[in-house]
């Protein structure tokens, strides 16, 4: 035991830059495959864990306080089969504007306030993501989606609300933002500010049973509730399996790509661990032989060679899984924001599991070739020593040799990675891992802009302002009826001299013939092929015809070219599917035109709004103004998509994940080439004696892995546009759409150039260290190294 | 005497070291002499040869060898002037055992540029000289002690160089073959090659130098011309 001791000191002490490498290998593959690793759990099953987690209301009921008592409200939380309550909590919702710093005029029509002292509760936990909770009258706290993406723009702390449609128009200052996982309310105040809004007799009442895994039972729930209370108390229930559904269709989507980064991550981390570890192992051939010579046993061989690997390795680990927590905030923080759930962190077994595992990994690398050099007899380990195997790369090293067009420390460097060509697969493999990393976030960032782009309808600078009374309700008294607004904006928009095109644009619902439930249907009253929607197939609607989505297809089983009946109290009309727009999700939708539908609700087919694209050059705010002021006072109002604000999160979060990649494939390249350099540190020597500059050492040492990255990038562009490819259809079925072929048609062939060159950039800029440090290392000592 | 090298109250003294590796050695070599370094193990003279090869650095006084001062050039002046200036010859050979004997040989003359015509033109002589053209295409692996050592002596000559340092050339070899190489470095000084031999070896000295320096405890303890 004295000896393995007295051994793997001297092996550490003699050895530190080798146990440098393996300590930093282990760190950033540790770390790597941690932060993977989270990323994978993440993303199993979001919502049912954060469900789980903040106790979500399997049913939410809207009460009528007015009915029954607090005390009757209260006894519910007894019932058989309910395993907790929560509530009431006073209910409103009103018609709100928030003062968004340069998004003016952002309407919610529908905003639900709920009164609550306190975020936490046996049901449904508020997890604040910012900012504290209301600590008086005047505050609110909003719902995350609602911050992040209700209004267009971020609302944060500081922002104020105007809840226009309460006498007195009361402004609430944003001081907090939260999330509900299963969505009771887009914000909440004390108890007491619902109070002061008027009393609103509606309450929320929320329960957790003891079974709801299903419709039925969540149903049976409910129905034990309602029963246990005055007749009429209950106004409506919200299952969690509906929320659960609406959840799940924004999550699919993101799913597949962050599986993909979290499976490269693993994979990589673990080639290039098994490459430094067992390659560091080879290395000492020469002192196993050395060791044996003087009595050690293949055993104690084995043993003083595995914890030699070990000591640095449980530091490298250690550190590795602090670091993948510190950089879980920025990685898993937007990854939950995407699936809308509370920030998550790195589950505690996966901090325990996953570096052990990658510590077990690094034993077991360094079992396998301690035991084949322990095997050998003395001398053969001695003389097997630190060269690679006799004969290998030689040929290479010959012809290239006679390569005349090309600088000996090229060809010299260009011959390097034959002799080890295990190594070199391996390393190879790590790049063009990292390579395939960096074309598919391209890839996938692009898509993203693009279809962030044609979601957003960006192909046209554009504002769209509502009309009053829109969604069926009447204008408020005093304001001019639906046909004087249409009349009075549309002689504005056409006055406005930034104009270029307008259209109104008119939604319903109405029943499809073979379809079960009812389809969105967008009426544009003319020609409205300028606004942009991108057409996953087929063309733009004429007469009588219409553009439908990927949900509306599938839910109907037809075809572009078919054509489908809509329904409406009796009356019916036929259109012709002339294309398949990108609208994502699964709400079927229909686009047509206003002509086409009239014949269905001649008396509810008023436009709700303008939608107007702008001259260039016209700046959007501007124009609105612009128009407003015409307008004067009324209830118009800019209408805008959020769905911009959460491309911009996944965006960000592709760019993460690929740098992390490129950055895990670097240090592994870096590491072995610092492997490499120790191991030739004596023909190093020779080179410099014989002349070699250091000039042409940092060349002979970069072109080791040059060319092998070189290849890895060439491998890894068609690869990374395969995994494109694939993923990108998976997570378009997620999402219930198919793509506009621009989504897929990403890569043009300057930045494929670019591309092909990323495993050479990452081979490059991480030898160049090592390089430096075999330029400087002192000819005399090179020399002296054995 | 037209010096080729100087050296100049040299001393060098390394990290980890108490006392001097080498210490206020002054000295000189001329043009086409041949100079044994003798003394026991540990006594300096590997490393004296090492400053004169620009492998190491000098930490006092100058070394100079034809009209540069080795101890101020750069790494990459060193570098440059290894190719040019010294060729050197190791106790265990120093070959790179991945290339082939005439590659071992053509590296120094390829890093300095040399035309491929001219270099090529050089091997053959070289190894038609030192007696190794049939194992132009062989691996250093499998061939005996005193081939490799010839095979590093053309390396140590392809650029022509004015200077051949020979450290313990016959160190690694049997009494014949070290005979052989002994009689190969005084057949080139024969021609005009400066010679720089280090050896512990008093009748190798003797034999094969016409000066020979003693050193010991890093200085020079003697300086003998043998008879």
């Amino acid at each position: 035991m004295r000896a393995i001791r007295t051994a793997l000191r001297g092996g550490l002490a003699g050895r530190r830059v080798q146990a440098l490498a393996i300590g930093l290998v282990l760190l950033a593959s540790a770390a790597a495959s941690t932060l993977a690793a989270g990323l994978l759990a993440a993303s199993n099953a979001p919502f049912d864990r954060a469900f789980a987690a903040q106790h979500g209301a399997d049913a939410a009921l809207t009460v009528n306080a007015a009915k029954a008592s607090a005390g009757e409200l209260a006894a519910t939380a007894r019932l058989f089969g309910v395993t907790a309550a929560a509530g009431p909590f006073a209910e409103a919702t009103v018609t709100a504007s928030a003062a968004v710093p340069d998004t003016p005029g952002v309407v919610f029509q529908a905003f639900t306030l709920a009164g609550r002292s306190s975020p936490g509760g046996p049901v449904d936990d508020i997890m604040l993501t910012a900012g504290h909770w209301p600590t008086g009258t005047g505050q609110v706290v909003v719902s995350r989606e609602l911050a992040d993406t209700g209004s267009g723009a971020s609302m944060s702390p500081g922002t104020v609300i105007t809840l226009t449609a309460v006498p007195g128009s009361p402004k609430l200052t944003v001081v907090g933002v939260g999330v509900s996982v299963t969505n009771t309310a887009d914000g909440w105040v004390l108890p007491a500010e619902m109070t002061a809004l008027g009393s609103p007799l509606a309450g929320q009442m929320l329960y957790r049973f003891a079974s709801a895994g299903s419709g039925a039972a969540v149903n049976a729930g409910v129905a034990a509730v309602r029963r246990a209370l005055p007749a009429g108390t209950v106004l409506g229930a919200e299952s969690w399996l509906a929320v659960k559904a609406q959840e799940n269709e924004s999550i699919l989507p993101w799913v597949p790509f962050l599986v993909t980064f979290g499976v490269i991550g693993l994979v990589m981390s673990v080639l290039i661990e098994v490459n430094v570890v067992s390659g560091a192992v080879t290395a000492g051939t020469r002192r196993i032989g050395v060791l044996k010579s003087v009595g050690f046993t293949p055993a104690q061989v084995v043993s003083v060679y595995v914890l030699q690997v070990a000591v640095p390795g449980v530091i490298g680990v250690a550190g590795g899984a602090v670091i993948a927590n510190l950089l879980a905030a920025p990685v898993l923080g937007p990854a939950s924001q995407v699936f809308g759930v509370a920030p998550q962190s790195i589950p505690l077994w996966v901090d325990l599991a996953v570096p052990l595992a990658m510590l077990a990994l690094a034993g077991i690398a360094a079992l396998v070739p301690a035991s084949r050099a322990g095997r050998l007899s003395a001398t053969a380990a001695i003389a097997t020593g630190r060269a690679p195997r006799p004969s290998r790369g030689y040929a290479a090293h010959r012809l290239l040799g006679r390569a005349r067009l090309l600088p000996r420390p090229v060809t010299l460097g260009l011959a390097g990675p034959f002799a080890r060509p295990g190594r070199t697969l391996v390393t190879l493999a790590a790049i063009l891992f990292g390579a395939v990393a960096v074309t598919f976030g391209t890839g996938l960032g692009t898509s993203l802009n693009r279809v962030g782009a044609d979601l957003a309808l960006a192909g046209t600078e554009h504002v769209q302002i509502g009309l009053a009374g829109q969604s069926g309700q009447q204008p408020a008294p005093g304001q001019p009826s639906p046909a004087v607004q249409q009349a009075d904006m549309a002689a504005v928009i056409r006055a406005q001299p930034g104009t270029r095109h307008y259209v109104t644009e008119s939604d319903d619902r109405f029943g499809v013939t073979g379809m079960a439930g009812t389809a969105a249907v967008t009426a544009f009253g003319g020609d409205a092929s300028w606004i942009g929607y991108a057409l996953v197939s087929g063309h733009w609607y004429g007469v009588a015809g219409a553009v439908v989505n990927t949900s509306f297809l599938r839910a109907t089983g037809k075809r572009i070219g078919g054509t489908f009946t809509l329904t409406d109290d009796g009356r019916a009309v036929t259109l012709k599917i002339a294309g398949e727009v990108f609208l994502p999700g699964n709400d079927p939708q229909v686009l047509t035109n206003l002509s086409s539908v009239v014949a269905l609700d001649p008396s509810g087919t008023s436009p709700q709004m303008f939608y107007v694209s702008l001259r260039p050059g016209v700046n959007a705010q501007s124009y609105q103004n612009a128009v407003f002021a015409k307008l004067g006072p009324g209830d118009y109002h800019q209408l805008s998509s959020g769905s911009g604000v959460l491309l911009q999160i996944i965006s960000g979060l592709v760019l993460i994940l690929t740098l992390l990649l490129v950055v895990v494939a670097a240090l592994g390249v870096l590491n072995t080439v610092v492997l490499m350099t120790r191991e030739r540190v004596h023909d190093l020597g020779v080179f410099k004696a014989v002349g070699m500059t250091p000039r042409q050492t940092i060349t002979m040492v970069v072109t080791t892995v040059a060319a092998t990255g070189l290849i890895a990038g060439l491998m890894a562009v068609p690869a990374g546009i395969v995994l494109h490819h694939a993923i990108l259809p998976i997570m378009g079925n997620g999402a219930q759409t198919g793509f506009p072929p621009g989504i897929y048609n990403v890569y043009n062939p300057a930045e494929l150039m670019l591309l092909a060159l990323t495993g050479l950039v990452i081979a490059v800029v991480s030898a160049l260290a090592p390089a430096t440090w075999a330029a400087r290392a002192r000819t005399a000592t090179a020399l002296r190294t054995e | 005497m037209d010096a080729l090298v100087q050296l100049s109250e040299v001393t060098k003294r390394y990290d980890d070291g108490k006392s001097p590796a080498v210490a206020h050695v002054t000295m000189q070599v001329g043009h086409g002499e041949a100079v044994a370094v003798m003394g026991p193990s540990g006594s300096g003279k590997s490393t004296l040869l090492n400053l004169i090869a620009g492998l190491d650095r000098p930490s006092g006084g100058t070394v100079r060898v034809g009209d540069q001062e080795i101890s101020k050039l750069s790494e990459t002046g060193a570098a440059r002037f290894r190719r040019r200036q010294v060729g050197i010859i190791f106790q265990f050979f120093n070959l790179l055992d991945d290339m082939t004997v005439a590659d071992n040989v053509l590296l120094p003359a390829q890093l300095s540029g040399v035309s491929a015509a001219k270099a090529r033109a050089r091997l053959d002589e070289l190894l038609a000289v030192l007696r190794i053209a049939e194992h132009r295409n062989a691996y250093p692996a499998r061939l005996s002690g005193g081939e490799r050592q010839r095979v590093a002596i053309a390396r140590a000559l392809v650029n022509r160089p004015p200077l051949l340092l020979a450290d313990e050339p016959t160190g690694a070899l049997d009494t014949a073959t070290g005979e052989e190489i002994g009689e190969l470095l005084l057949d080139l000084n024969a021609a005009g090659q400066t010679l720089i031999l280090v050896t512990h070896d008093p009748a190798l000295a003797a034999r094969y130098a016409k000066r020979v320096i003693r050193i010991v405890d890093g200085q020079i303890a003697a300086v003998v011309t043998p008879v």
